[in-house]
């Protein structure tokens, strides 16, 4: 469905990829963990064409995204979910979900009966929009707002997902129910591709894994071996420490059997 | 009694084109994030045309100021075209030197076209009339002004608000980037936006100039009033530059006629640097604090 080959990108002289190649199939969730700077949010950026790719191929169902417009590429389908939220602050969390289906007005002259139809959907995954639905964006909690987040992603009917860090600054319960939720929209049949620093539990849904260093990719392949892998062990899962604290050790323990993967 | 009320009617008059300039810097300010320093030539020129089509052309009212908003419309988006849309990926800085110049360029073309002397346009009302209810007399020009600013601003209202441009146009002043993530074409909101900026001042010049005449220098004086009703009405609020507009031309009436009439022009400005100096964030600023 989405393939990157050697992809590189610049924030002008600064090299932010060097050579990215990555591959999502219809269906999946596929996570890109790596550090904070690896490079991420850029490779997020060039899919959605916020950024532009100085070399490589970037493929989308066969259309070549390089030279399109962030906004014609939101029409083939991906939606790019940022990091840290990005709702409207000034806006409802009803405006910010409608405004998630901006796409669909164009081509849709029944854009109106579809939206309401998929707010009913986002409301079914997340109930608390629905109360929250006349509050202004920036009033919600860090929790509420990637709830919103998402739910405005899903808005424009997405055949492709990107989140880009929906853990991060989140406490541990709503982490859960943010990893929670991702798998029950994938099981609805929608294709994610996922940047997480939270390696564990990124993999222990995706099936498959890359791992970006500096700006490219060093390893990849299927999620259930990445987590084994006794490099990713050590540089990204932590366990290479041992912890010592008793009720640490099962926290971690439980936060990566509590979450099905998908198939089970 | 009667003489505070007539006051109130000429500062609000003078306060809605001061708040219809003012939003004209507001909503670019929050499109691009740039001041606009030719938001007085936004005034300047839909004035001459409109001049040229009363005047010259001898058109009738309805139709010389529909023709003039059209006008106003394509020069909005000329200016989007030539000032800031080469520099949009700069920062800020060439972009405000940018305004400047076409500011400049603007006046010392209205000089080679109209000539140094000031324009009087046909309008509606002539110059002396005035009406009177129960020992309060009127401008009818006045109340032409309240009656139209009064409904752009529901105008104004209903499409920011209630429509799906309107919301849009908000998310685009917002959050750019996230705006180009939902498919939103953040350059066509701009591109409109610079268009109905010139539009609020076509609309200004055109109510306005019976009072001031039509002149290269009109629209400065303007520009600068309505900045300081911006800042005063606290920067980059929508409510807060058409309340600041409002509250910037009453004060400034009233400040003629019971402090001084010698230094009306001044007043905006002590206002401004009072304001500053104890409440800068504007006092009608609405706070958006953003969460993490």
């Amino acid at each position: 469905m989405l393939k990157l080959e050697g992809i590189a990108a610049n924030y002008g002289k600064v090299q932010a990829l060097r050579s990215v190649s990555l591959e999502v199939e219809t269906g999946q969730i596929v996570t890109i963990i790596g550090a904070n700077g690896a490079g991420k949010t850029t490779t997020f950026k060039t899919i959605s064409g916020l950024v532009r790719p100085v070399a490589g191929r970037l493929e989308f169902e066969g259309h070549n995204l390089a030279n399109l417009a962030p906004e014609k590429i939101v029409e083939l389908g991906i939606i790019h979910v940022p990091e840290g939220r990005r709702l409207f602050p000034g806006l409802s969390v009803l405006d910010n979900l409608l405004l998630g289906a901006t796409s669909r007005h164009k081509k849709n002259q029944k854009w109106r009966a579809e939206a309401a139809e998929d707010l009913e959907k986002v409301y079914k995954i997340f109930p608390a929009l629905k109360l929250l639905a006349k509050r202004l964006s920036w009033t919600l909690s860090g929790g509420e707002q990637q709830m919103c987040a998402i739910g405005r992603g899903l808005m424009a009917r997405p055949r492709l997902l990107m989140l880009d860090e929906p853990s991060l600054g989140l406490a541990p319960v709503l982490v859960q129910e943010v990893f929670r939720t991702i798998v029950e929209i994938n099981r609805q049949g929608m294709t994610v591709l996922l940047n997480e620093q939270n390696a564990r539990q990124a993999l222990a849904i995706a099936s498959r894994g890359y791992v970006l260093e500096t700006g490219t990719m060093v390893l990849s392949g299927e999620a259930r071996g990445l987590l084994n892998n006794e490099q990713i062990k050590r540089a990204y899962l932590g366990s290479a420490m041992k912890i010592k604290d008793p009720d640490l050790a099962e926290v971690v323990e439980n936060s990566t059997r509590k979450i099905p993967t998908p198939g089970e | 009694m009667e003489e505070i009320i007539q006051l109130l009617v000429s500062g609000l008059a003078y306060g809605s084109i001061y708040a219809l300039v003012a939003l004209g810097f507001v909503l670019i300010y929050n499109a691009v994030g740039v001041v606009n320093f030719a938001q007085g030539e936004f005034v300047m020129v839909p004035s001459y045309i409109a001049v040229v089509f009363l005047n010259f052309w001898g058109l009738p009212f309805i139709l010389a100021y529909l023709g003039t908003i059209l006008v106003a419309c394509l020069f909005g988006l000329l200016f989007q075209q030539v000032a800031y849309y080469p520099l949009r990926h700069r920062t800020y800085l060439p972009v405000i030197i940018s305004t400047i110049g076409a500011s400049i360029f603007l006046q010392n073309a209205a000089l080679v076209v109209f000539g140094a002397e000031p324009k009087k346009p046909e309008s509606i009302f002539r110059p002396g009339d005035t009406f009177e209810i129960s020992g309060i007399f009127i401008v009818p020009q006045y109340v032409l002004i309240l009656v139209v600013t009064l409904l752009l601003v529901a105008f104004q209202y209903y499409l920011f608000e209630r429509t799906k441009l309107g919301k849009q146009l908000q998310a685009t002043a917002q959050d750019k980037t996230t705006a180009q993530l939902m498919g939103i074409q953040v350059n066509h909101m701009i591109i409109f936006t610079f268009m109905y900026s010139a539009v609020l001042g076509a609309v200004a010049g055109i109510l306005v100039s019976p009072l001031l005449l039509v002149s290269k220098t009109m629209g400065g004086g303007l520009a600068l009033k309505a900045f300081s009703a911006t800042i005063i009405g606290g920067f980059g609020s929508v409510p807060g530059a058409i309340l600041g507009g409002l509250f910037l031309g009453i004060a400034e009436k009233m400040a003629a006629r019971y402090i001084s009439s010698a230094y009306e022009q001044a007043f905006a400005f002590i206002i401004l640097i009072v304001v500053l100096l104890i409440k800068p964030e504007g006092l009608f600023g609405e706070k958006i604090s953003e969460k993490a």
